[in-house]
């Protein structure tokens, strides 16, 4: 490959392919999507967290317009099971049933003409429902004498998980040993773009084509068709362009399957479009965790051991494709993070409350695992009288141990943890730190370090047994006559930039340029079956498939080439798009190949592989367990004794994720995962009162980081390529999402040491910060 | 249900359209007018995904009665096809990698634009405090303050870098 040509390829920042449509105006969602006789759905939504559901009233004159569960006889639950032992699966009916088990739970659709229309149809019904007790703690929700969400369990809990290591003889050995309770609080992912699904009939193909906003149209299409009684030919799902999905796209909706249901019904396309407040009042659905951690350590700050009782608020559900355990199961194995930990104790209760059904988002559990491991250690080293940076290095996981196979099996393929380490420290003065600390200025330093599981696959996920596993990723790359190149992948885009990096990959190895490679996605009719995007997989699993499918094509380029060359295959090569002649003059163009094969059949030489110029190519790297993306962010925060403000004066991130495929486009997943996990660490809160009721109802209530409150980030990359991945790309789309809410946190508990005052739950708001100023002063007088 | 007939300019275009009182302009745009680049966020003006330019100033169409805008201008991000400044922000968000789901991008531009005209000096300190009513969930902001820094740089020193391409 020439210099010219890695302008374009693997490593290169190239500007992305998608942009001109976007800064247009030209982005095509779902809500931007009409079609003639279009009928609008609104929801009308439960107004309690628990109740007996005793039936609705219909408005005069509506029966055929608003629709319960008894008007749709056909469709059946949705069952998100797991293989995990104990696991107690949920039946969610896609409209209540009987009861209503959390606040914007759907009991009817409504149907008009437009939304404002529908809306009013809603508003006019009548509802007649007897209150239960809501299950809104979930500390207690698990408890004997609670009452039961769904009654025909014996407690409110999905699940229970132990790996119970003997740490009993710590005390006698350890020269510190800390306990901290933490909580996180419970977020709404808000995309910018809500979800959206339109659902029509096509009469003609007797096919189901649902337009949605989803991560995963392979998927949903199982899903549907499972809960539709329709076998997966007479369903196609379109995912157009996806404004911001994070996990809350990664869901079978129970929207979508009333939506296809009444298409089918009415014959007429259905369209409904989450608005905000529907939003935040029925899908604050991630990320509420509570942690008893002790962490025992010896002089130097070596870990011996950390013992956790950790609670997930898993909401009233379990939701399809990934379930109610997603989080709580992996608690335990999160915890050891980029260290070395010699002995764990873990019990997680995954717990059933009257709130919406937890979903996997950006980070998933490790946002908080990495929370209160980070704290912990911190808490630990203040005891012990030793940096925040001697305890870390004093745990981490030595490069020379590397592929590392830690105490719970998680296996890291490669890096320098330390490196980044000191990198972050060394971008820091924080001897002035220190120095203004003893001027009395509250400002602190704050460390995270972590890792980041990426792309694991069959391994991994078979043992949780949910309704998919995904196997190999498959890329269909696809020579037209004019010698453009389209590739289909399974995955989708939604902000990632994936019409971009594919192209990149092609062109590595191609080298037809990225203009004419066009990428096809969101689409269950033109792509091949894939899980969708999520866990950081995009970049590893389509990427390999994408270039396994390219090296195959290039052969097949290579054959047809060498013949127009008059050559032998063994005789040349394929490179910057062309077919050349090995240490010769020669060569023949790919798009010229082309033509010989759709328009001038009579020039292939005898004995061509009829395939032709399309291929199916599979991929998975082997081991499969994952790749593990680091980093570690350091922070400077300077707390406001009056009022509880914390300014983040300055903010390092020091990332490995491998070979960057496009450094750009890395730079933007780190930068906008990192604006969220700011967001998760001083803002972003759904309180819930003791009713089960959510209390923000508006953006104005539930806050999101704006350009204020993110500050200008310093980012600076290693790059150890990963030895199980294609290119030794790594995942990393959620890294950035997850050292936040630890790193910024411990700045704050830094800066608020010499009062003795450290903040535990999240966000660490101001209201947070002088409580906890104000309780160390009452320690203390 | 009541209607009122609104008659105003969109894009530089007289329009005759009636809507119901209630009807918001963003819902006017992108119904009755097809013009969907105008994206609805949060319908309660916090979020600005929103943002057209009516009578040349940014505003939140979600929270603006189309009743009102009779007689008004109203230019939405289909109308700025010709505005150099516009053109050369579309190139520094590309540039800076300043976008990615797109979902924000069209109020971001809209008011970027008029950062950009209507203060020349800004520093990222003010930049950043007049972009504050635009919600991205995607970038972290960094490119789309680098952007708009940008352009307000290479206008000052009168670069041609600021030329679409």
């Amino acid at each position: 490959m020439t210099d010219a040509s890695k302008g374009l390829g693997v490593g290169a920042s190239l500007r992305r392919k998608e942009d001109a449509r976007f800064l247009a105006g030209q982005g095509r969602y779902v809500g931007d999507i009409v079609r003639p006789g279009l009928l609008e759905v609104a929801f009308l939504r439960s107004p309690v967290a628990h109740a007996r559901l005793a039936g609705v009233t219909k408005p005069p004159g509506s029966e055929s317009s608003v629709f319960t569960i008894e008007d749709l006889p056909e469709v059946r639950t949705i069952r998100a099971n797991s293989a995990l032992p104990g696991f107690r699966v949920s039946e969610q009916p896609v409209l209540a049933r009987g009861k209503v088990r959390h606040v914007g739970e759907a009991i009817a659709a409504c149907v008009a003409a437009s939304r404002a229309a529908a809306e009013d149809l809603a508003a006019a019904c009548g509802l007649d429902y007897e209150a239960l007790p809501a299950i809104a703690d979930m500390t207690t929700a698990h408890l004997p004498g609670a009452p039961l969400l769904h009654e025909d369990w014996p407690v409110n809990a999905f699940l229970e998980i132990r790996r119970t290591d003997d740490v009993s003889g710590l005390d006698a050995i350890a020269a510190a040993k800390v306990t901290r309770t933490l909580r996180t609080a419970r977020q709404c992912m808000a995309p910018l773009e809500g979800r959206g699904v339109l659902a029509e009939w096509d009469p003609r193909l007797e096919q189901l084509i649902v337009t949605t906003s989803t991560q995963m149209p392979h998927v949903i299409r199982s899903g549907l068709a499972d809960c539709l009684g329709l076998d997966e030919g007479q369903v196609r799902i379109v995912s157009p362009d996806v404004g911001g999905g994070f996990g809350y796209k990664g869901i079978l909706l129970p929207e979508e399957i009333v939506c296809a249901a009444l298409a089918m019904r009415l014959g007429r396309p259905v369209r409904w479009l989450e608005d905000r407040f529907e939003q935040l009042s029925a899908s604050a659905n991630c990320r509420e965790h509570h942690y008893v951690i002790t962490a025992w350590a010896d002089r130097a700050g070596k870990l011996l051991g950390v013992a956790c009782e950790a609670i997930v608020d898993a909401g009233a559900y379990s939701s399809y494709p990934f379930g109610a355990c997603l989080e709580a199961a992996q608690v335990g194995s999160i915890l050891p993070g980029p260290y070395v930990l010699p002995l764990l104790s873990c019990h997680t209760v995954a717990a059933c409350t009257s709130k919406p059904p937890i979903l996997p988002y950006r980070g998933v559990a490790r946002t908080g695992v990495c929370y209160a491991m980070e704290t912990t250690l911190d808490a630990l080293a203040r005891k012990l009288g030793i940096t925040a940076q001697a305890i870390r290095l004093a745990n981490l996981v030595p490069p020379q141990a590397m592929p590392y196979r830690n105490l719970v099996g998680k296996v890291f393929d490669s890096g320098d943890y330390p490196e980044a380490l000191r990198r972050a420290v060394a971008a820091i003065d924080v001897d002035r730190i220190r120095a203004r600390q003893a001027a009395g200025e509250a400002v602190g330093f704050g460390l995270a370090t972590f890792c980041e599981q990426g792309a694991h696959g069959t391994s991994v996920y078979h043992a949780w047994g949910i309704p998919f596993v995904p196997g190999f990723e498959q890329a269909h790359v696809r020579l037209s006559p004019d010698g453009v190149l389209e590739v289909r992948v399974g995955v989708h885009s939604h902000g990632q930039g994936m019409e971009t990096s594919l192209a990149q990959v092609a062109h590595q190895i191609l080298g037809i340029h990225p203009d004419k490679v066009r990428v096809v996605l969101g689409d269950t009719a033109l792509t091949p079956y894939s899980t969708g995007t999520w866990g950081s997989r995009a970049a590893v699993m389509a990427g390999g498939a994408v270039a396994e499918a390219c090296r195959q094509l290039a052969d097949r380029i290579a054959v047809i080439g060498a013949a127009l060359l008059q050559v032998s295959r063994a005789d040349v090569t394929v490179e910057e798009g062309r077919v050349r002649r090995r240490g010769a003059e020669g060569s023949v163009g790919i798009a010229d190949v082309a033509r010989t094969w759709y328009r001038a059949p009579q020039n292939l030489p005898p004995g061509v592989d009829r395939g032709g110029l399309e291929i199916t190519a599979g991929y998975r790297p082997d081991p499969d367990t994952g790749t593990h993306s680091y980093a570690c962010h350091a922070v400077v925060a300077r707390v406001d004794l009056e009022t509880g403000a914390v300014v983040l004066e300055d903010y390092v991130v020091v990332e490995d994720g491998g070979t960057l495929i496009n450094p750009l486009i890395v730079d933007g997943q780190v930068l906008g995962g990192l604006a969220q996990g700011i967001g998760t660490a001083l803002y972003e809160e759904m309180p819930y009162d003791g009713d089960g009721q959510p209390l923000a109802a508006t953006l104005a209530d539930y806050l999101l980081p704006g350009t204020t409150e993110v500050p200008d980030v310093r980012l600076e990359h290693m790059a150890t390529p990963s030895p199980w991945t294609s290119f030794g790309q790594k995942g990393i789309g959620e890294s950035g999402a997850i050292g936040p809410p630890a790193a910024i946190v411990n700045a704050i508990n830094d800066a608020l040491a010499g009062l003795g005052a450290e903040v535990t739950d999240l966000p660490a708001s101001p209201s947070r910060v002088l409580a906890a100023i104000e309780a160390a002063r009452r320690r203390r007088p | 249900m009541k209607r009122i007939a609104i008659a105003l300019t969109v894009n530089g275009k007289a329009v005759e359209v009636v809507a119901e009182p209630r009807e918001h302009l963003a819902d006017l745009l992108r119904g009755t007018l097809m013009l969907t680049g105008t994206h609805i966020g949060c319908e309660h003006g916090v979020c600005g995904a929103c943002t057209v330019e009516i009578d040349g100033v940014p505003q939140r169409s979600c929270i603006v009665h189309a009743g009102s805008c009779d007689g008004a201008s109203v230019r939405t991000i289909e109308g700025f096809a010709d505005d150099a400044v516009v053109a050369a922000l579309r190139e520094s968000f590309s540039r800076e990698h300043a976008l990615q789901c797109g979902y924000c991008t069209p109020g971001m531009l809209v008011v970027a634009r008029d950062i950009v005209l209507r203060l020349p000096d800004a520093d990222e300190a003010r930049v950043r405090e007049e972009l504050a009513g635009n919600l991205c969930r995607c970038t972290g902001y960094r490119g789309i303050v680098r952007a708009v820094l940008g352009v307000l740089a290479d206008r000052r020193a009168g670069s041609s870098r600021a030329e679409p391409r």
